[in-house]
């Protein structure tokens, strides 16, 4: 098993309340899944990614990711956990905007302390493989939102994870770039990647093996 | 890693290039002036470094008590230099008695030079460790020999051999030249030191010098030691220190205490009061390094600001290399490299911009402060001034960018700027409250000199020149020179002084009145003077008469000041006689023929001591006083006034000062500390105001939007220059109030140095905070009018 979340609640204060973001979450991810969440818009779909992103806390409950439990570890220890295991792509790309393309793909690389040649070596690899070998001086800036993305995931890909989250990866692009992206997540997933991804799509739902559906923070249900 | 954060760096600065002027701008300025202001602290600490033995060379000082009144002065007797060399020989390494420094005429064929120097004893060379470039060491050993600083023998001889050669000084002796030695620096002691005649010589050739022998009362001779190895100063001082008390009961009265005064605190700490040492020049060093450490705060706090402030635009990236793997450690390193690149290429600049001014800066300072270049010592500490201001500079802002958390910041809703507003806003009342503070103190120092400056001087010294007429050549000739220069219409008056009218060079104490006070010991300033001394100065006798050849008995009469008055406590001192308490000896008494206005020959800021001018009957007069003649131009009166001396002197160069600039140099120190003090001000004010505009525009920019839907709602440009301006104003205001007490405080304690001083008035402080209101709002004004003038259509569609 790569991941368990046990009973998960989150919660925020507001006027003397709890305000629930999450209830009550159980979820058991197997390595090489490729899981959809779906749901309303505020029903807790990035939350819950960033939960097991380990980029936000919880409340309550517990979580394990390969036998560590992440709720008990210090923040450097579980840093070190999701640099190592876990890739994100975010829906407005997130590229760093100073940085060309090649140096975007490297930095991942900068915190894992790769040696420069290993470094030069895996960003051509994925350079290649996304085939953006020509656009890799351009500045974010520069390319069209679909290439961007594609940046987006190969900088996920880069440092080789176990898991990719995927919060609405193809948000803010058109159909037929989206197509492209989960393509490729397919192509990853029959890898043996991991991939947990938020969408609004059934059409892209539909590229996960399982769909699990959210509502007010609470599970309502899985599909396949 | 690193490669990668400095690349990040730069790519920001080269984005945005306003930002980036401003800091690095402001920066440079912040250290330059830092950098000015350390080589000035530097080159003042190592005053007198010089000196290889400076740690054990000492001059010897003497308190004595008068009144109550406790002196302190280098100004010792001449027994006292046998006694020592008697009873506490092994206490010394070496000793050294001494003139003082003063100007004599060097010629040497056709070349007449008038150069300072002193008469000293034979072992000076070794005490000051002169660094002989020709010639011997031993160079005082044969009573006509003469030392020679490097230039001084170069002015003189050129490129020709300078040892044995023979010249004349002051047209009356012949002296060889024994040895050359390398010029004494500018920051030292010695540094007016440009020839040495051997001590012998001064006692041979003088009178009143060779009586001085056993004259334990007549101070009027300096002593140089290096103490013996094997002990220290206060060992030494511990065992001299009763001497003069121990040898002579008349001076037991005043309580003679003989100390060594170490060279160390001969520049920055040379100031006592009431026999107690009181620092002095120290002051203004530390004075100076903490204006310097606040300039530099005010440049970093604009670092600072203009870096939280611009947050927004990094915290998406912080949230991506949090979403990567970066910790956040390696986020502060990152932003810390950032500023230290930062730092470092206004270094570069700061560099730049002390190298143009470091001229100017001299010039300012009378200093000869050279840029260390090859000074190994000068890059360490600037590495560590590098980093030193990085940190300072940008540990907050490395604290606070990378304390985001990726979920705030990627979600895309994230306000840095509401966040991190109170530290900025309390950060900019820092800076304006230190800016607020320097302008106080700058007025303040301003208004004492002008304060003093105006005092009234009690003579006029406008249009008043002397000559000075040290040498033998002019014995005799007072009366024939007086008339020869009136002549020949350049002077319409005429009269000697033992003393520049500017300074008094002797106090006389031993006369008894009738009314004199039981146990009263007196002290008087005591200038000889000619007759028509009075009339040439313009100084007013308020009581009795003048001098007059008509009187043959004047040759015993003395005028007093108003203030010495009071202080014999008088009422009536016309015709009163001054005895000589001597016993032994007596000279006849002195009679009081007049009392004149008080007039300022000492500090401008003391009061005036009580003084008595003596007729001069024995023609000691050290300078000729003119009064220029007022109808011609000071530059004709001058020409005239040198032919007529060349007709009688052709072998003397012609020298002279005017009274009145003479007077002025008493306010160099103070006009030196204002002017700097100005300088410094302006730039803190400059550095602050940088930041200020920083800020402003980015508020701006950050509420273009806001700003746009205002117009279209309806507001003025008024309204909303109000709305950007009035946070600021605010701010300022309340640096005001911060600022003034301190400043008030502090300046207070500065002014109780002086005796005659300004008093503080509201007015001082209104002045600084209507100005720094004035500053602020031209400041602010500039981007936030541009902002409400902006077209609401455009600014709108930028979203
Ligand atoms: N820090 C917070 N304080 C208060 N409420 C929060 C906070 N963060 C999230 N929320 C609320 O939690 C709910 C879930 O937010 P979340 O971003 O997870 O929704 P989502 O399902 O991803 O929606 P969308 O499809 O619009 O992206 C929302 O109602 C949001 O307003
Ligand atoms: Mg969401």
């Amino acid at each position: 098993m790569l991941l368990e979340l046990k009973n998960v609640f989150k919660w925020v204060q507001q006027g003397g309340q709890h305000v629930f973001l999450l209830k009550d979450i159980s979820l058991q991810v197997e390595e090489g899944e490729f899981i959809s969440v779906m749901g309303p818009s505020g029903s807790g779909k990035s939350t819950l990614l960033n939960v097991i992103g380990m980029l936000d806390d919880f409340d309550e409950g517990s979580y394990t990711f390969l036998d560590d439990p992440v709720h008990l570890l210090k923040a450097k220890h579980r840093a070190n956990l999701y640099k190592q295991y876990i890739g994100f792509v975010f829906q407005a790309y997130h590229l760093i905007d100073e940085l060309t393309v090649y140096e975007n793909l490297e930095m991942p690389l900068l915190y894992k302390k790769h040696s420069g040649s290993e470094r030069r070596a895996m960003v051509a690899d994925m350079l290649d493989r996304f085939n953006i070998v020509g656009k890799k001086d351009l500045f974010p800036t520069q390319l069209s939102g679909g290439q961007q993305q594609l940046v987006g995931v190969a900088r996920a890909l880069i440092s080789q994870p176990k898991l990719i989250l995927a919060d609405e990866p193809t948000g803010n692009l058109n159909s037929r770039q989206g197509e492209e992206i989960m393509e490729l997540f397919r192509e990853l997933n029959d890898e043996g990647v991991t991939i947990i991804q938020v969408t609004h799509s059934e059409k892209n739902a539909a590229y996960g093996r399982r769909i699990i559906n959210l509502l007010d923070g609470r599970m309502i249900g899985e599909g396949r | 890693m690193y490669k990668n954060f400095i690349k990040i760096a730069w790519r920001n600065l080269m984005k945005n290039k306003g930002y980036s002027a401003i800091n690095i701008g402001g920066l440079a300025l912040g250290m330059a002036v830092t950098l000015v202001i350390g080589l000035w602290m530097e080159d003042e600490l190592t005053y007198n470094d010089y000196f290889g033995h400076r740690d054990r060379i000492a001059l010897m000082y003497q308190s004595q008590t008068f009144n109550g009144e406790t002196g302190t002065g280098p100004a010792i007797p001449r027994p006292l230099e046998m006694a020592l060399r008697e009873g506490y020989a092994d206490n010394f390494k070496y000793m050294a008695m001494s003139s003082w420094n003063n100007a004599q005429y060097l010629n040497y064929e056709e070349k007449s030079l008038s150069r300072t120097g002193n008469f000293m004893q034979r072992q000076a060379p070794e005490i000051l460790d002169l660094h002989i470039i020709k010639g011997e060491r031993d160079g005082l050993r044969e009573m006509n020999s003469i030392m020679l600083s490097e230039s001084t023998a170069h002015a003189l001889f050129g490129e020709e051999e300078a040892i044995g050669r023979v010249i004349e000084v002051n047209s009356e002796h012949d002296m060889m030249v024994s040895a050359v030695y390398e010029d004494i620096p500018a920051n030292n002691s010695f540094h007016d030191l440009q020839f040495i005649l051997p001590w012998d010589h001064y006692v041979a050739n003088s009178e009143w010098i060779r009586d001085a022998e056993d004259q334990w009362s007549n101070n009027s001779f300096q002593l140089f030691v290096q103490i013996a190895d094997n002990t220290t100063m206060e060992q030494v001082t511990q065992a001299i220190k009763d001497v003069k008390k121990d040898l002579n009961e008349d001076t037991v009265e005043f309580n003679p205490q003989l100390f060594l005064f170490p060279m160390k605190d001969w520049y920055l700490r040379g100031n006592f009061e009431n026999g107690v040492q009181v620092g002095g020049r120290i002051k203004y060093v530390w004075l100076f390094g903490i204006i310097g450490v606040f300039v530099l705060l005010l440049a970093c706090i604009n670092f600072m600001n203009l870096s939280t402030a611009r947050s927004e635009k990094r915290a998406k990236e912080v949230g991506i290399r949090k979403s990567i793997g970066s910790q956040r450690n390696q986020l502060i390193y990152q932003f810390l490299s950032e500023s230290f690149l930062v730092v470092a290429l206004a270094y570069g600049l700061a560099i730049v911009i002390v190298l143009l001014s470091l001229d100017h800066f001299n010039e300012l300072a009378r200093k000869e402060v050279a840029f260390p270049w090859s000074h190994l010592r000068f890059w360490g500490a600037s590495l560590l001034f590098i980093l030193s201001t990085a940190l300072l500079a940008g540990s907050y802002p490395a604290l606070y960018l990378s304390s985001f958390r990726p979920v705030d910041v990627l979600k895309g809703t994230f306000k840095g700027g509401k966040y991190s507003g109170t530290p900025r806003k309390v950060l900019v009342v820092v800076q304006f409250a230190v800016s607020v503070a320097f302008i106080i103190g700058t007025v303040v120092v301003m208004q004492q000199i002008n304060y003093a400056k105006n005092r009234p001087v009690g003579y006029d010294k406008e249009g008043l020149i002397q000559l000075p007429t040290m040498s033998q050549d002019f014995e005799g000739k007072f009366d024939l020179m007086r008339s020869e220069f009136i002549a020949s219409g350049a002077a319409i008056e005429m009269a000697t002084s033992s003393s520049p009218t500017t300074q008094i060079w002797s106090n006389r104490a031993g006369y008894d009145w009738d009314g004199k006070p039981e146990g009263f010991q007196e002290d008087f300033a005591w200038t000889y003077v000619s007759t028509e001394y009075a009339k040439t100065l313009n100084l007013k006798i308020v009581a009795g008469r003048d001098f007059s050849k008509d009187f043959a008995s004047d040759s015993n009469a003395v005028l007093i000041n108003q203030t010495a008055v009071k202080y014999m406590g008088i009422t009536d001192p016309i015709g009163l006689l001054l005895k000589d308490e001597d016993e032994e000896n007596p000279d006849e008494p002195l009679k009081i023929i007049g009392v004149v206005e008080d007039m300022i020959a000492q500090s401008p800021y003391e009061p005036v001591k009580q003084g008595m001018y003596v007729f001069d009957k024995y023609g000691n007069g050290s300078f000729y006083n003119l009064r220029l003649n007022p109808e011609q131009s000071a530059s004709q009166n001058l020409a005239v006034i040198e032919r007529v001396f060349k007709e009688h002197f052709p072998d003397i160069p012609f020298q002279y000062d005017f009274v009145d600039e003479q007077y002025g140099e008493k306010f160099a120190s103070e006009e030196r500390i204002g002017n700097l003090s100005a300088i410094f001000t302006a730039f803190a004010i400059f550095i602050s105001c940088l930041g200020l505009f920083g800020l402003t525009s980015f508020v701006a920019e950050q509420r273009t939007k806001e700003i746009g839907v205002r117009k279209v709602l309806g507001a003025s440009v008024f309204n909303v220059w109000n709305m950007l301006s009035g946070d600021f104003l605010k701010l300022v205001v309340i640096s005001c109030f911060i600022a003034v007490p301190i400043a008030y405080y502090v300046m207070n304690g500065w002014l109780q140095d002086y005796p005659y001083r300004v008093v503080l008035s509201w007015w001082n402080f209104a002045l600084a905070i209507l100005g720094a209101l004035l500053i602020t709002i031209l400041t602010v004004s500039f981007q936030a009018i541009k902002a409400a003038n902006a077209n609401p259509v455009k600014s709108l569609r930028t979203e």
